[in-house]
């Protein structure tokens, strides 16, 4: 019996988005094989798709030896944010979503006394009960995840006029 | 050629994420999938389609949550979870946990004054798009089973 929700993943995509989204999630650059194993298509269709994924800039191919491996391209998928966060917020809109942002992980800082996500991980360790420890590990996590977005978030706000083709001064 | 890139777990959490709202606006049972918190976008919340899941649940919503191990060869943490206004939730959760033996494991309750029953659960694939589109499968399984009212 196949995996549940193939079937139902193969009638509403095409193997060219599978091999895309499976590839984009990979940890380790992998092989075809690996990919095509994953994303449910033949390993000769997987082989084509990466092969346009990197001529696209989605994938960067590595030569392992005898073998191709592709992970994603990071500037990539920094890119489809960056886009995102323009076509959502004007130059004011993003520099109230960075003080947002900011706010955010000083309040985790003044919560758990901590400066950044490792010492909150290793203070969770410490913790006396497995829901303490859940809770700082996710509080963790946003944190890590917060500071990320941060920092695409500034990259939008110093690029603006050149990102968004828009002038960054109020209207 | 490049030289593979300098691992971050909260980059690859990010693009794991991005792609986790991609595929459920792919799946036909999800109406709308967003970052959450709306500024943070630290994990997915996505509105079902209760009539597409063919559950009595007049509304439904689903959030899930993924972090990338900290070296690319550490397993993800990540949850999907389910609730809808009848007061049910269930998830699929695959984290450190004192209930079960290992990471994986499947709660349910039928409300929020009832403590969670945990059973251990064995995800076929890791990578996030396929953890999306097998535990939508499993969900509806479970909801239609809740609705014809079979244990």
């Amino acid at each position: 019996m196949p995996d549940p929700g193939v079937d139902a993943w193969k009638e509403q995509t095409s193997a060219f988005d599978r091999v895309r989204s499976v590839a984009q999630t990979v940890t380790e650059p992998r092989p075809a094989s690996g990919i095509a194993a994953e994303a449910a298509v033949s390993e000769n269709t997987a082989r084509g798709h990466l092969q346009r994924l990197v001529e696209m800039n989605v994938l960067q191919p590595f030569e392992n030896g005898t073998t191709t491996t592709y992970a994603p391209d990071p500037l990539h998928t920094r890119m489809q944010t960056l886009r995102e966060l323009l076509d959502e917020y004007d130059h004011d809109g993003l520099l109230k979503l960075k003080a947002d942002l900011q706010a955010e992980i000083e309040s985790w800082q003044a919560e758990y006394g901590v400066e950044d996500p490792e010492e909150l991980r290793a203070l969770g360790a410490e913790t006396e009960t497995p829901e303490e420890t859940a809770t700082i590990r996710q509080a963790a996590d946003d944190w890590d995840l917060t500071a990320y977005r941060l920092g695409i978030v500034e990259e939008a706000i110093e690029h603006y006029s050149a990102y968004s083709g828009r002038d960054s001064a109020p209207a | 050629m490049a030289s593979p890139n300098a691992y971050d777990s909260a980059e690859a959490s990010h693009r794991a994420l991005r792609v986790i709202r991609q595929e459920l606006e792919r799946h036909p049972a999800i109406e709308v999938a967003q970052g959450f918190p709306p500024d943070a976008h630290a994990s997915v919340e996505a509105t079902l389609n209760p009539a597409q899941l063919k559950t009595t649940a007049g509304e439904a919503s689903l959030t899930v949550r993924w972090f990338a191990g900290e070296s690319p060869d550490d397993p993800p943490q990540f949850s999907i979870h389910y609730s809808d206004d009848t007061g049910f939730d269930c998830g699929w959760h695959h984290e450190p946990n004192p209930h079960v033996e290992g990471w994986g494991h499947y709660q349910e309750r039928p409300d929020a004054e009832t403590a969670y029953a945990y059973e251990s659960y064995s995800f076929g694939s890791k990578i996030p798009t396929r953890v999306v589109w097998e535990i939508l499968s499993r969900l509806a399984t479970v909801l239609a089973e809740r609705d014809s009212g079979a244990e």
